[in-house]
């Protein structure tokens, strides 16, 4: 099996998974994993897919383009072999929440700290809520902590990044269990 | 006294709902037993309900007191028939994982404390207040007697957090 990653964006409006969906079904395609969501108002897909035979992008032919005529933007990336596997990804969980009042730099600055830190983003989403006049941004994060680090030292470390920004950081560990 | 094979999703009995332990007798025993036999064989197991060992029957089995969470806040061996949560308070969240769904853990919420009621392997009835971990394992095997698996409870951190509308 041939993986690839394909990210379909456009004006949300109903009927756009199910044409996807659709035209993947005729090709004979796999969805693996995939996420899709309303950003603003764009809906935005990104699945990664599996064919038996197809092996490039010219495998695919024009069979996005009604996609393309429906006004979607279409981007396939083809993954090199063991490119649609996770990666064991050990350590401890942790959720972070960051909001306030909303100016540049929120994402970066708590990013940049972590980067350093190799602390790994597993998930990240971000929404402006609030009102016009006094719009709030809140930026929600999983992340995996490298061996021997601990919620307080993430604490720690983000505290300066609070302090400037003026925004409100909660970190909290989430246990991982087996039943 | 047996270790049995635990059953593993999508083996339709984890999907039914078990039923009520009518006669307490020495099958109900021996049922219990291999609950314990097979949650210690596991290893890291700290529970077992009776479907994921093939018996659709309201049995589970919960021990906490060896994990790492659970070792300071337990009861021990709880070995409950016709388990019933009879209230509950408070929220947690943690990432869940499953002996039955393999591979596969998830984020879920439940109740921080409950206050569990049910018939001890004597048969007598107990009551017993369980909090952190100890209640998420008690919530999570009680699930498992009425068809439920964590993945039923998992929601995406999006919806959680975003759910709510713009007014």
């Amino acid at each position: 099996m041939n993986h690839f990653a394909l990210t379909i964006v456009g004006r949300d409006r109903p009927g756009i998974v199910s044409q996807v969906t659709e035209i993947l079904y005729n090709l004979g395609c796999n969805i693996a994993d995939s996420s899709c969501s309303i950003l603003g108002g764009q809906f935005a897909m990104i699945l990664i897919v599996a064919h038996p035979k197809f092996s490039n992008r010219d495998s695919f032919g024009d069979t996005f383009q009604p996609l393309e005529d429906a006004d979607l933007t279409v981007a396939l990336r083809v993954l090199k072999p063991g490119g649609e596997v996770r990666p064991e990804i050990e350590g401890d969980l942790c959720m972070i929440s960051v909001y306030g009042a909303d100016k540049p730099g929120i994402v970066y600055r708590v990013a940049k700290v972590l980067g350093e830190k190799n602390v790994n983003i597993t998930d990240l989403n971000t929404k402006l809520v609030g009102t016009q006049e006094r719009p709030v941004y809140v930026m929600v994060l999983e992340v995996t902590l490298p061996q021997g680090i601990m919620e307080e030292d993430l604490n720690r470390w983000l505290m300066p990044v609070r302090d400037e920004l003026q925004v409100d950081i909660s970190v909290r560990t989430i246990p991982r269990v087996e039943l | 006294m047996a270790v049995r094979k635990i059953r593993v999703y999508p083996d339709p009995i984890l999907k039914k709902v078990a039923e009520p332990v009518e006669q307490f007798n020495k099958t109900t025993v021996e049922v219990v037993q291999d609950l314990v036999d097979t949650m210690l064989d596991a290893g890291h197991s700290v529970g077992v309900a009776a479907p994921q060992i093939g018996v659709s029957q309201r049995i589970v089995v919960v021990d906490v007191s060896k994990s790492k969470l659970g070792k300071t806040n337990n009861h021990g061996l709880l070995e409950m028939v016709n388990p019933e949560i009879i209230a509950s308070s408070g929220s947690q969240m943690m990432r869940e994982g499953c002996m039955s769904v393999p591979d596969y853990t998830g984020n879920v919420t439940r109740a921080e404390h409950v206050i569990v009621e049910f018939l001890d392997r004597s048969g007598q009835l107990r009551c017993v207040e369980a909090s952190a971990f100890e209640a998420v394992a008690i919530q999570h095997e009680i699930d498992h007697l009425d068809g439920l698996l964590f993945l039923d409870r998992v929601s995406s951190l999006k919806t959680d957090i975003f759910r709510r509308k713009n007014k």
